[in-house]
């Protein structure tokens, strides 16, 4: 009762949080009871369905908006502290290991410490333009997440010129650096956004003119009808018939995120951190995650075009004949019938004792209450791995998103790795690789793939 | 969306492309906004506000003129990239126009391969 009785201002951060909530519960119960009682609130559940079925496109609008920009929230969170753990593995660090278990928290923490930052402006800077230059460079990485299919029904619109809009949206980025190196009102910031322009503008023709093959090979630009044409096993993928267009790809994706070797853009080194000298608090921020949104959007986009997208590598369908399993994905609970609750209510209870007890006749120096918790935990990761296999073989959605994950992940994770091992290139290097290697080998690919199309046609 | 005819599926993606730009607009100030008012904020002194140049004070004119390279890199930018989205539209109708558009866009390239040939062998390519 002493928490309700201690003043606001005294009580503990933890306190300040519960409480709230506790009177939020409370509030929200009463609510509901009186609300079921009056018989309110089923006419009001009823109406409110029959909106959400009335304006279904509208409700499936604003949630797939919401999700996608929620979800690069977590995504970006994920990557950083990945990127500081395994860089630190090649280093020979022990890297973060301090914010919650191995330090997965750190990467969170710094998130929201740049939340609570100074967010200053120098003095000769362009204002409107220093404000307007981070959003402009978020919105080119986050557009165009709109068009990744993430699994089967899973996308934010299937668009007929999905691949067009995605190189159209990620140029703005582009403009945001300029805008930030232009307006910051310094020389390094100005040199390092006009550097960043020429070398993300010069990336951008060989990362556009390696996906021509792909496009002539599907005849579409549906980001989701070129995945469905990879399905089958891991040869229909695209890296085998146009490998050297994956190449290409990878290198300019480098570029264009600005990731080692080629991360001129903001070579810390040489141009303090270039356009991003003068930026603080949230407005870097910005700039800082929109960096790494990019970065998982070029893998996502890699893994789409070249990898399958959410294609298993092989397909499990033949296993499961093999093994005379049919998958019956139409469980009816409600057939059970009061059996039901007798297994929500003993199952798990017994199965824990049935682990409980042999750990603890076994282990004579444990506690029950030890042996309770270890035996606690081994059935919920069996039973968690359970439900994982049923629903991957159940859901197609749930595969999807294991391997649309997975493989992007994995590409990130050799963009990490890449950083972690290779120096910096110099900026004439950098220029013409692009223009002397990269876009002739492009041109190259176009014209074979368009030759084999021809011969295969003509047979 | 397999079966909405161009009409519908263009007002579609119209609609999603506007909100999702508003919604992006909208988040990322609600987030500064965030940001400004839990932050601490101080007017500093003089020195605050100059821009950091690793320490030295900054000396003449800062959008004054930088260099030309830039600028070349800039134009040939824009010519291939208009060259790319010509060739977008015509790898996507590449199996109905077989032979002859082959031969158009060996005969297209093949001009700007002449530029990019022209830029080279003047030397442009190579960063100064």
């Amino acid at each position: 009762m002493s928490i309700i009785t201690r003043p606001w201002s005294r009580m503990t951060l933890a306190g300040k949080i519960i409480l709230p909530l506790l009177l939020l519960f409370v509030l929200l119960n009463i609510l509901i009871v009186a609300g079921q009682m009056t018989g309110v609130l089923p006419v009001l559940v009823n109406g409110l369905f029959q909106v959400i079925n009335d304006n279904v496109d509208i409700f499936r609008f604003i949630g797939a908006v919401t999700a996608l920009l929620l979800f690069t929230v977590p995504a970006a969170f994920v990557i950083i502290f990945m990127e500081m753990k395994l860089i630190a593995f090649i280093n020979l660090r022990l890297g973060p290991n301090r914010q919650g278990p191995w330090g997965v928290l750190s990467s969170t923490l710094h998130g929201f410490k740049v939340l609570a930052k100074e967010d200053f402006t120098p003095t000769g800077a362009d204002v409107p333009v220093f404000t307007l230059a981070p959003v402009v460079t978020y919105l080119g990485a986050v557009m165009t997440i709109m068009v990744i299919p993430f699994a089967p029904g899973l996308f934010g619109l299937d668009m007929n010129l999905g691949l067009l809009y995605f190189f159209a949206v990620a140029g703005l980025g582009v403009i945001g650096l300029m805008m930030g190196g232009w307006s910051s009102f310094n020389k390094y910031s100005l040199l390092g956004g006009l550097r960043a322009a020429a070398a993300i503008i010069s990336y951008e023709i060989p990362l556009t003119l390696a996906v021509v093959g792909v496009i002539m090979l599907t005849g579409t630009m549906s980001l989701n009808a070129i995945v469905l044409r990879q399905s089958g096993s891991f040869i229909d993928w695209f890296a085998f018939q146009q490998p050297l267009a994956f190449i290409i790809f990878f290198i300019a994706a480098t570029a264009e995120g600005g990731r080692t070797p080629f991360d001129l853009t903001e070579a810390d080194s040489e141009i303090v951190a270039g356009f991003a000298t003068e930026y603080s608090g949230m407005r870097f921020g910005f700039f800082f995650f929109a960096e790494y949104v990019n970065l998982f959007i070029l893998s996502a986009l890699m893994v789409t075009l070249f990898l399958g997208g959410w294609n298993a590598p092989l397909d499990i369908q033949p296993l499961l004949d093999w093994l005379h399993i049919t998958v019956n994905s139409a469980i009816d609970p409600g057939s059970l019938g009061i059996g039901l609750l007798w297994i929500i209510l003993l199952v798990p209870p017994l199965a824990i004792l049935a682990v409980t007890l042999p750990i603890w006749m076994i282990k004579s120096k444990w506690s029950f209450l030890k042996a309770f918790i270890v035996g606690f935990v081994i059935v919920n990761v069996i039973g968690g791995a359970i439900l994982a296999v049923w629903a991957y073989i159940t859901f197609p959605f749930v595969a999807g998103l294991f391997w649309f994950f997975g493989k992007a992940f994995t590409m990130v994770a050799l963009f990490v790795i890449m950083r972690g091992t290779l120096p910096r290139v110099r900026i004439d290097e950098l220029m013409g690789f692009a223009w002397k290697w990269l876009i002739p080998a492009a041109l190259l690919n176009l014209f074979v793939t368009a030759g084999a199309l021809l011969v295969l046609q003509a047979r | 969306m397999v079966g909405a005819s161009i009409e519908v599926q263009v007002t579609t993606g119209l609609w999603y492309v506007l909100g999702f730009a508003a919604a992006g607009v909208g988040f990322v100030f609600l987030t500064i906004g965030l940001a400004w008012l839990l932050s601490h904020r101080s007017k500093g002194d003089r020195h605050k506000g100059l821009p950091y140049e690793s320490g030295i004070d900054t000396y003449g004119d800062t959008w004054g003129r930088f260099g030309l390279s830039f600028y070349i890199y800039a134009l040939m930018f824009v010519a291939f990239d208009i060259e790319v989205i010509f060739i977008f539209l015509w790898a996507l109708v590449f199996r109905d126009v077989v032979l002859g558009g082959f031969i158009s866009m060996v005969m297209f390239v093949g001009i700007l391969l002449l530029g990019l040939g022209y830029a080279w062998r003047k030397g442009v390519l190579s960063w100064r």
